[in-house]
């Protein structure tokens, strides 16, 4: 499993400080603006951005949509939607053809609708990526910031830290500490529903948040010699009057960018835990119908490609839009 | 027996307790089974001590060729080949038929049930009246894959390792050796007490045992390898790496959970063996396969000559859509699932029986990822099948069907009425039940069990359980989800045809796997009343007890008897599913066309 | 250089030490108690949390014992011949002695000597895959720069690579092994046993990990070609009237393939620790589906040692990484 880290890392190199003459020509907007109006003029971006949109419209509206198409992810009994010696839905795909009552068919053994579970689905994947990417993100910040600015023996604490973090076997402390968390609400079914879906969070940004800290942490030290933060030093600015109004402002590009990145990373990592056997308790989720669909394969490959495709395209979406965004921050693109 | 390695520890949870199993398959189900799959053979049968080598000639059989074997996950096959370590279906399979001769075994007879025949033995052995004393007689010229000759001393020194309960825990010598010997569970095998241990001697080629507990048995247990011969430097903790032969079979390659390769022994004569037969030129097992891959190879010409051990759902249904119901067996497993309800808090009859009527068989089934009338199945897909305690094919058995005689079905109305004779109306009655949070299926089947119970108006709480085995939270009255539960399981296997392995482990007072904590003193006195019976009496008075039990207390709902899907290649015959060892291919039979 | 070097050797050492200590105490203190695989196993499941059994069972296995102690034990090992009893009965395990693995009570040293080679396999077929193809790819897009097919292949290789791996592999594994028999035996046979089984056994594998990872590989070596390629000693060399190629492959080349391989080095560390979704998906026994395997029955031993390879391969290729680094790029000193 990959977390954004090493890919930050890189990115980082290219969000360099923009060469003195090019600022002067731009002077008069502010970056983020500036980004903004290039974004609007990059078609790829305006696309994956509406894929964005619509992913987010279904899981926000997800109750309601499952409303008016008529589904839900209620129980029914088996026997009265399945094959009892095939396992396979009686109706719709498939064997049958479309069915409008499950536009996405019915899962195979159980006969769950197949778009209520998608739809749940999605929420659960850009609920759980958002808490993720904001809190890994939020951590790395703060402990980049500190350790950039206040350097020494601080830096080498932290630094180290991030090192140390790169090197745990990630899947194995996954694997170790999901139990763990688990089992303090293992006999309460809504315990355990939130207990499993904050245990997942925590793994995430347990190691999710050392590619932003070492991002930041550059950008700070570069940051601490400009003439600006030197000078609100010198006439005896607070410490964290500095770090929040001089140095803050200047890391959005990167925070923004690492964030943006650090979404699709965690949606995949979501589904990827899912695919081990770390997963979400008591909520739908892609991974899980993933795994579970993998031996339907041959009989049913449609029920394996919903969910394959909704993280595909939401990951490739958010990948491409978390490009366009840094190539939009970095001034030495030309468009 | 135990089922395998590692469906005791899958099985754990879900699989075991909220599925069925079944048996019978597919016949007079007007739901599915609509087409004919080969049935294996569900009997076995009686004793027959004058049985001699060489095995029965088989019709069409054919020598040479190579096999392979496919176990698929989760089954991962032996960790160790130790004799005083086998006790599970897919490794006592391999062991007993290929590789190591114990005092007794099974063999298929003529009429396709499986009768107990002497192996290394000269006889079945010779009890004395109170069977605190068995004498068995050892062939001459038994011999070792090396060629030296098997002594008495060697089977005495293989059965005291049985007795090394520290090294051999997963052995059956911790179930039967250590209770049942004289002084057993005093001595802890020869390497850690030495080898001076009264119970097990020898005089001449005769091996004299010798229990503290009356063990009329003794001809049946004699068919595990650990009641077999070992050399007398074997290592404690190695030996099982690199074990010698008495079979057909030796070992040519053995890596752990992974593979096993067996090549023909030439030192084995059998003109001595009443059983086995060297037909295939080698075997190679694989284990812990994945179970898409195992499927596909057998089904489709790569595998003509292999044989797959347990078939998943979807191939099932490939089988059937291609026609390929020449390659599937169906093989029933001797073991029952059941649903127990806590004794003492489910106290009415009424509100036990109603439970039989409130599962929903065919939908938990499904969900579960069953084949329903196929791989649990019961008295809901085939009539003859029933609802009792002891697997089919037990001698003495009788079919149960109901407490009215008239089959049990998902009937919520037929609960409701019950539940109402007991004085509850709809929704009052809560049942809770625990489950194995961590797959999907288990959930689902959890999910369609409350439904189930819902509908036939329980009010239910479930709980997910994520720790393990649900057996953990089942056999712990300490845990705090035991607490909270009234409806517990289990899932039992024979480890001999006898009822005496079967039913007092599930509702003997105090049993281990008696989860339902059932317990009625006429019961009990009843059980120690038919081990004292004649041993010719007893498997009827056995299967008299069960219907007893049954109608007038329904300590158990049966939730299905288990059966496998076993796939072989075209070019493989003389298939047979051996009942002996619990429901696995029986080695002995199978040739290459 | 040597002062650098011991620096770096003692802070990886460090490091080792804390990633196997952290990963001792989390099973250690886990909910569930580590001698609970070995009792289950042994005794058909009857082996509740509180039952006398599975006291007994830590008893034997010395978790009843302090954890420093019993940690001292397992470090020692690692150097001195030692004896582990389990009961009455002892188990010799020579140094380096990992303990013995709780499912079946076998040296883990032996069976990392059985499952080392699948990984390394693995990951060398697959590294110099990617390595040979992205790099190769990477610098041919480079000199032709903003042309279509520079274009497209830019864009094709970021949508790929935002494609979670696991997915790939998995589709991979269905379509070309289970669908269809283009490779029908992904298998590992010892190299040395029959090379070209080995090779083919394992062709799919390389072929799903190698494309995939070359397309970051493209991305990485064609922006650092880029970068390269405008520097002024390219240009320089390139006024000098040197060959095209001798400015592309000896000058612009060898300054491009510093991130590279510091990418390289990390990657293929992380490779070496276990291979997880591939050598899950496909079946193989290697490093990463032993450890996984692990984690799910709490077989601690076996835990302990993949967290050590990996922690040990990673430090190590860290160190690697940064000596080839002085090498190729005459800036860099390691001080």
């Amino acid at each position: 499993m990959t977390l954004p880290a090493g890919d930050l890392e890189v990115h980082g190199e290219t969000v360099a400080r923009p060469p003195e003459a090019e600022r002067k020509a731009i002077a008069g907007r502010s970056p983020t603006r500036i980004a903004l109006d290039r974004l609007r003029k990059d078609p790829i971006a305006v696309v994956c951005f509406l894929i964005v949109v619509l992913f987010a419209a279904i899981a926000v509206f997800g109750g309601l949509i499952q409303d008016l198409l008529g589904v839900s992810t209620e129980t029914v009994r088996a026997t009265d939607v399945i094959h009892p010696v095939t396992r396979l839905p009686l109706e719709g795909p498939p064997t049958g053809t479309f069915d409008p009552d499950h536009p996405f068919g019915v899962a195979p053994g159980n006969g769950t609708d197949n778009l209520a579970v998608w739809i749940e689905g999605c929420r659960t994947s850009l609920y759980l990526a958002t808490v993720a990417a904001v809190l890994s993100t939020i951590i790395g910040v703060t402990l980049g910031l500190i350790a950039g600015f206040m350097g020494g023996i601080v830096d080498s604490i932290i630094s180290f830290a991030t090192d140390l973090f790169l090197t745990f076997p990630f899947l194995v402390m996954a694997l170790a500490i999901s139990p763990i968390l688990n089992d303090r609400f293992g006999d309460d079914t809504d315990k355990l529903r939130f207990a499993s879906f904050y245990s997942l969070v925590a793994i995430l940004v347990v190691f999710g948040w050392m590619g932003v800290a070492r991002l930041v942490r550059g950008e700070v030290l570069s940051l601490r010699e400009r003439e600006f933060v030197k000078a609100a030093r010198v006439i005896g600015v607070p410490t964290h009057r500095i770090l929040i109004r001089e140095m803050l402002p200047n890391l959005i590009a990167p925070i923004v960018i690492s964030f943006s990145l650090g979404l699709p990373a965690f949606v995949a990592a979501e589904a990827g835990l899912s695919f081990l056997g770390i997963g979400v308790f008591g909520r739908e989720s892609w991974g899980q119908t993933i795994n579970a669909a993998t031996t339907w394969w041959e009989d049913y490959p449609l029920y394996l490609l919903e969910p394959v495709l909704g993280i595909a395209i939401l990951v490739v979406a958010l990948n491409l839009l978390g490009d366009a965004l840094r190539d939009a921050f970095d001034p030495k693109t030309r468009r | 027996m135990k089922r395998t390695n590692a469906l005791v520890a899958g099985l754990s949870a879900a699989t075991l307790a909220l599925t069925l199993a079944a048996c019978g398959g597919g016949g007079d189900d007007d739901s599915g089974g609509d087409t004919e799959f080969n049935q294996g053979g569900t009997s076995a049968g009686g004793k027959n001590p004058t049985a001699v080598g060489p095995a029965p000639e088989l019709e069409g059989a054919q020598e040479g060729g190579e096999l392979t074997v496919l176990a698929p996950d989760p089954d991962d096959g032996p960790t160790s080949l130790d004799p005083a370590a086998l006790w599970s279906v897919t490794d006592n399979g391999i062991a007993q038929d290929l590789l190591f001769r114990s005092l007794t075994t099974f063999r298929q007879a003529e009429d396709g049930s499986y009768e107990l025949v002497p192996d290394l033995a000269t006889d079945l052995g010779t009890p004395n009246e109170d069977f605190t004393e068995w004498r068995f007689t050892l062939k001459d010229g038994i011999k070792w894959e090396t060629g030296d000759p098997v002594t008495a001393e060697e089977v005495a020194f293989g059965i005291k390792r049985s007795l090394d309960g520290d090294t051999f825990a997963t052995g059956p010598g911790t179930a039967y050796s250590k209770p049942y010997l004289e002084g057993g569970d005093e001595y802890s095998g020869p390497y850690a007490d030495g080898e001076n241990f009264p119970a097990v001697t020898t005089e001449g080629n005769d091996i004299i045992l010798k229990f503290g507990t009356p063990f009329a048995e003794m001809d049946y247990y004699s068919i595990f390898p650990a009641i077999g011969p070992v050399p007398l430097d074997a290592s404690q903790t190695d030996y099982g790496l690199d074990p010698l032969s008495t079979g057909p079979y030796k070992i040519e390659k053995f890596v752990p959970n992974q593979e096993l390769v067996l090549v023909p022994n030439d030192q084995w004569d059998p003109a001595t063996d009443p059983a086995r037969r060297q037909l295939i030129d080698k075997y190679t097992f694989k284990f812990d396969v994945n179970p898409q891959v195992a499927g596909e190879t057998v089904l489709s010409d790569a595998g003509n000559t292999t044989v797959v051990t347990a078939l998943q759902a979807t191939d099932y249904n490939k089988a059937r859509d291609e026609g390929l119901e020449d390659q599937i067996l169906v093989g029933p497993q001797p073991c029952t699932g059941f649903v127990m309800p806590n004794y003492e808090k489910v106290k009415e009859l009424e509100v036990r029986q109603a439970l039989a009527y409130a599962y929903d068989y065919e939908s938990i089934w499904l969900a579960a990822d069953e084949v329903v009338g196929v791989t649990l199945a019961n008295g809901v897909t085939d009539d003859s099948l029933g609802f009792g305690l002891l697997p089919p094919g037990m001698a003495g058995r009788q079919v149960w069907n109901g407490p009215d005689g008239e089959g049990i079905s998902f009937d919520p109305e037929k609960s409701k009425e019950l539940l109402a004779e007991a004085g509850y109306d709809p929704g009052e009655y809560e049942v809770s039940f625990v489950y194995d949070s961590t797959t999907e299926t288990a959930e689902a089947a959890a999910e369609q069990r409350k439904l189930s119970y819902e509908d036939a108006g329980f009010k239910v709480q479930s709980y997910p359980y994520g720790g393990g085995s649900l057996y953990d939270v089942w056999t712990n009255p300490d845990h705090k989800l035991y607490k909270k539960i009234n409806l517990l399981g289990t899932a039992w296997c024979q480890d001999w045809p006898s009822a005496a392995t079967f039913l007092p482990p599930i509702v003997e007072t105090g049993s281990a796997y008696n989860t339902g904590n059932f317990s009625e003193p006429a019961i009990d006195d009843e059980m120690d009343r038919i081990r004292s019976l004649p041993v010719d009496e007893q498997a009827e008075a056995w299967g008299e007890l069960e219907q007893t039990v049954m109608t007038d207390y329904q300590p158990v709902i049966n939730t299905g008897y288990y059966q496998n899907i076993f796939g072989f290649g075209t070019d493989i015959g003389g298939f047979a599913n051996d009942i002996s060892v619990g429901g696995a291919p029986d080695y002995r039979s199978i040739y290459i066309k | 250089m040597f002062a650098f070097l011991v620096k770096r050797i003692l802070s990886g050492f460090l490091t080792i030490m804390l990633v196997s200590m952290i990963v001792y105490a989390l099973f250690w203190y886990g909910p569930k108690s580590p001698a609970l695989q070995l009792c289950v196993q042994e005794t058909n499941g009857r082996c509740g949390p509180t039952s006398p059994r599975l006291a007994d069972y830590e008893e034997r296995l010395g978790y009843n014992n302090p954890v420093y102690e019993e940690y001292g034990k397992w470090v020692k090992g690692l150097v001195i011949d030692r004896t582990i009893m389990l009961g009455k009965t002892p188990y010799e395990c020579p140094a380096p002695c990992l303990g013995l693995s709780f499912r079946d009570k076998t040296l883990v040293s032996e069976q990392l000597k059985d499952k080392f080679p699948v990984t390394v396999s693995l990951a060398v077929g697959a590294a110099s895959l990617y390595l040979l193809i992205g790099v190769t790819v990477g610098a041919l897009a480079a000199r032709r720069r903003g042309t279509l097919a520079d274009k497209l292949l830019v864009s094709s290789t970021l949508v790929f690579s935002s494609i979670p791996y696991y997915l790939v592999a998995l589709l991979s594994f269905l379509l070309l092994t289970l669908n269809t028999s283009i490779f029908p035996d992904v298998a590992y046979t010892p190299l040395l046993d029959n090379p070209a089984k080995w090779a083919s056994g394992l062709l799919l594998v390389w072929l799903v990990m190698g494309i995939f990872g070359a397309t970051s590989y493209t991305r990485y070596s064609r922006g650092a070609m880029v970068e390269s390629l405008s520097e002024d000693y390219v240009r320089t060399a390139k006024a000098k009237g040197l060959s095209a190629r001798t400015v592309v492959v000896k000058h612009a080349l060898r300054s491009a393939l510093v991130p590279v391989v510091t990418i390289f080095g990390l990657d293929f560390a992380f490779l070496l620790s276990g291979t997880v979704f591939t050598e899950q998906i496909f079946d193989l026994e290697g490093i990463g589906k032993w450890g996984l395997d692990a984690t799910y029955i709490q077989d601690l031993p076996v835990v302990q040692a993949t967290s050590l390879v990996l922690a040990v391969a990673v430090v190590v290729a860290n160190i690697v990484v940064d000596i080839i680094y002085s090498f190729l790029d005459p800036r860099v000193r390691l001080s």
